[in-house]
């Protein structure tokens, strides 16, 4: 056994290899990073980035053509001390309140329909329910000016069928007519959700109530509700977010009465020239649809708690 | 090999989720790499000139010589209003040619993003009207800025039968009581806030003052319950005049000879305070990727053929007076113009060019006041 020589250690090269293998040996975590790094990089570039320079643009001001890059929260100031902002805001907040309520309504019977009695084909009719989806956004905002319009076919068959002398003039043009057509644009976000969520309820659990003596109303309130919760909650964040920024809507079918925060966005970045206010109330708004999720959330999960 | 069948998966019931998504995978990558194939109608080439205008004036019959020459009509941009537009090329958009009117003149020469035009290249030029050429801040030590093209009135358009005149044709008539949301008016304060000057009788040389500002605010907020719809296209205005939704609005003067072309009984008013007047020209880009295409649009857009189009089917004027020879006496007044510019423009008020502060104050206390406030 003396002759034989302990070979010596392997060369230091192949025992530790250069730095970055070596930590990728050593760690999951920097191996986890490595693999998420194309997608963490488009992120960055695309969303950390520009959200950082929005935000360091809401603190300058605006100075002719250029900005004045002294940080000072003058935007702030004025978009507090201008009651108009918030104005804007409250009628934003109240559109899109109205219009996710309307909307979650509207498509929770149309989910609950496909999951629970329709039994065949069920993929084809979510692929109907969200055909008219697959079109333009903007092209189902100009079809509800046509629906709505003054000569248009609600108008045109009530005259026709002779409930109504003169065509009403509050379909269009008005906040009524911004809430039926977000809450239309934006149905195909409310069914998915509450479908997937509904489909997943455990058909035996109604079952067993059914056999422990409880009416279809019954188990309804007490099983399918409360187990779709979390359904609801992420169709009612899927329609309240963008919907409260929403500007083509106002824009086109709203009328002078209806214009919300998103109109006064756009036009800081374009007749108005003043961009830094423009970042100054996007980022305002932001924080406040932050504020209304949490509070939403911390509502909804009290009430599961208390149900489950 | 398995043949992905979906119609049949269908009708049997057996199309799952997964094999659906698959499919939309596959139509989505389908249709994504299909623009790599060889096309042969490209969107937009880059070796023909580009012009950033209004909407309505991306039609083949403004460039008639530059498509005889060159077998495609130019490249077209669309903005809504100057202010949007100098907006985007101050933010990078490079064009050949845009296409702003004189209030913005002056603006635009200092944004410092384009260049005096050669005029001696341009083959139409010695026809142009010299009262176009020599507007306010257009010639100067380094050249001429702007090449006018077009010009008209803002002024009212309105129905003849559902209006009830009371007395002379006035500027009060978008203030009418009687007809109140049922008014209309175009959006772009560039255009609704100097008619509001006329109507409050504020003189345009003194349009700047805070005095100014006040008298127009004022009498803009009267009008704001009254009016329906501020829009930013001309279509819907029309559309809602000859459905009888609105009796009276605010529009340029193509918008009463389209209305009259198609026989809807309305009048294009001369308002006894004056109509607002204006002229709209093309400047050249400073960085023009494509010189020498944009003379030969240039030159395209102020020939007698594209005249002739634009007093004929749109009621505009033209610079160039060559233009108005097809046309008699009768027809122009008709159309609200005449073959001596200066007769219209000076009846009219003439809009004086400002500069970029007093522009951007203008559309924050306009925009203010459309918002209700």
């Amino acid at each position: 056994m003396a002759d034989v020589q302990m070979s010596s250690a392997p060369s230091a090269r192949s025992q530790r290899p250069s730095g970055l293998r070596s930590m990728l040996y050593k760690s999951e975590t920097a191996r986890g990073y490595l693999l998420l790094s194309p997608a963490l990089l488009v992120m960055v570039v695309g969303m950390l980035i520009p959200f950082t320079i929005l935000i360091a643009m809401s603190f300058w001001t605006r100075d002719g053509f250029d900005f004045d890059t002294t940080m000072s929260m003058t935007n702030y100031q004025t978009a507090m001390d201008v009651p108009i902002y918030n104005a804007f805001l409250a009628r934003s907040f109240w559109i899109s309140g109205i219009t996710t309520v309307a909307t979650v309504l509207l498509c929770y019977p149309m989910a609950y329909y496909v999951a629970f009695h329709v039994h065949r084909n069920k993929m084809l009719w979510i692929i109907l329910m969200t055909l008219p989806f697959w079109t333009s956004y903007l092209l189902r905002v100009f079809s509800w000016k046509v629906i709505l319009g003054y000569e248009g076919v609600i108008n045109s068959g009530l005259l026709g069928l002779g409930l109504i002398d003169a065509p009403l003039e509050f379909l269009l043009y008005s906040q009524t007519a911004v809430i039926i057509t977000l809450a239309h644009a934006w149905a195909a976000f409310a069914i998915l959700p509450m479908y997937v969520s509904l489909e997943k309820i455990d058909r035996s659990l109604l079952e067993a109530a059914a056999d422990l003596g409880d009416g279809p109303a019954r188990r309804f309130f007490r099983i399918t509700l409360p187990l779709s919760i979390p359904g609801v909650i992420s169709a009612t964040f899927l329609i309240f977010i963008p919907t409260t920024g929403d500007y083509i809507t106002p824009a086109l079918v709203g009328g002078p009465n209806s214009p919300m925060i998103g109109n006064l966005i756009q036009l800081q970045f374009g007749a108005v020239n003043n961009w830094p206010m423009g970042a100054a109330l996007s980022v305002i708004l932001t924080l406040w649809i932050a504020a209304v999720g949490l509070v939403f959330l911390f509502v909804t999960r009290k009430s599961q708690e208390s149900v489950v | 090999m398995d043949v992905v069948d979906n119609l049949n998966a269908v009708r049997n019931g057996e199309l799952s989720r997964r094999a659906f998504t698959r499919s939309l995978l596959a139509a989505g990558v389908g249709l994504m790499t299909a623009p790599l194939l060889p096309r042969r109608a490209m969107a937009s080439n880059p070796d023909e000139a580009t012009i950033f205008t209004w909407g309505g004036y991306d039609i083949a019959d403004f460039y008639p010589s530059y498509i005889e020459k060159n077998g495609v009509p130019p490249n077209f941009s669309i903005f809504g209003g100057t202010e949007e537009a100098l907006t985007k090329m101050r933010g990078g958009f490079v064009v050949d040619a845009a296409h702003p009117c004189n209030a913005g003149l002056k603006r635009w020469k200092q944004s410092g993003l384009f260049q005096p035009i050669d005029t001696s290249r341009l083959s139409n030029w010695g026809d142009v009207m010299p009262e176009l050429v020599n507007m306010a801040e257009n010639v100067d030590d380094q050249g001429t800025w702007m090449a006018p093209f077009d010009w008209g009135g803002t002024s009212i358009t309105y129905r003849t039968d559902l209006f009830e005149l009371e007395g002379e044709e006035s500027w009060d008539m978008l203030w009418d009581q009687r007809y109140a949301g049922r008014l209309g008016s175009l959006g772009s304060g560039g255009d609704a806030w100097w008619c509001g000057a006329i109507k409050a009788g504020v003189p345009f040389k003194d349009i700047a003052t805070d005095d100014a500002f006040e008298r127009i605010s004022a009498v803009m907020r009267e009008q704001r319950p009254l009016i329906r719809l501020y829009s930013d296209d001309t279509t819907t205005l029309e559309q809602a005049l000859a459905s009888g939704e609105m009796v009276a609005a605010m529009t340029w003067n193509s918008s009463a000879v389209a209305l009259q072309y198609d026989e809807v009984p309305v009048k294009f008013a001369k308002p006894k305070e004056g109509q607002l007047t204006w002229v709209c020209g093309i400047m050249l880009h400073k960085d023009a990727p494509n010189v020498d295409k944009a003379y030969e649009m240039i030159d395209a857009m102020l020939s007698p053929a594209a005249g002739q189009f634009m007093i004929g089917e749109y009621g505009y004027g033209h610079s160039n007076a060559r233009a108005f020879d097809e046309f008699d006496d009768e027809t122009l007044v008709g159309l609200g113009l005449s073959k001596n510019p200066a007769d219209i423009l000076g009846a009219g008020h003439f809009m004086i060019p400002q500069d970029q502060n007093w522009e951007s104050r203008m559309n924050e206390t306009f925009e203010m006041i459309k918002a209700g406030f």
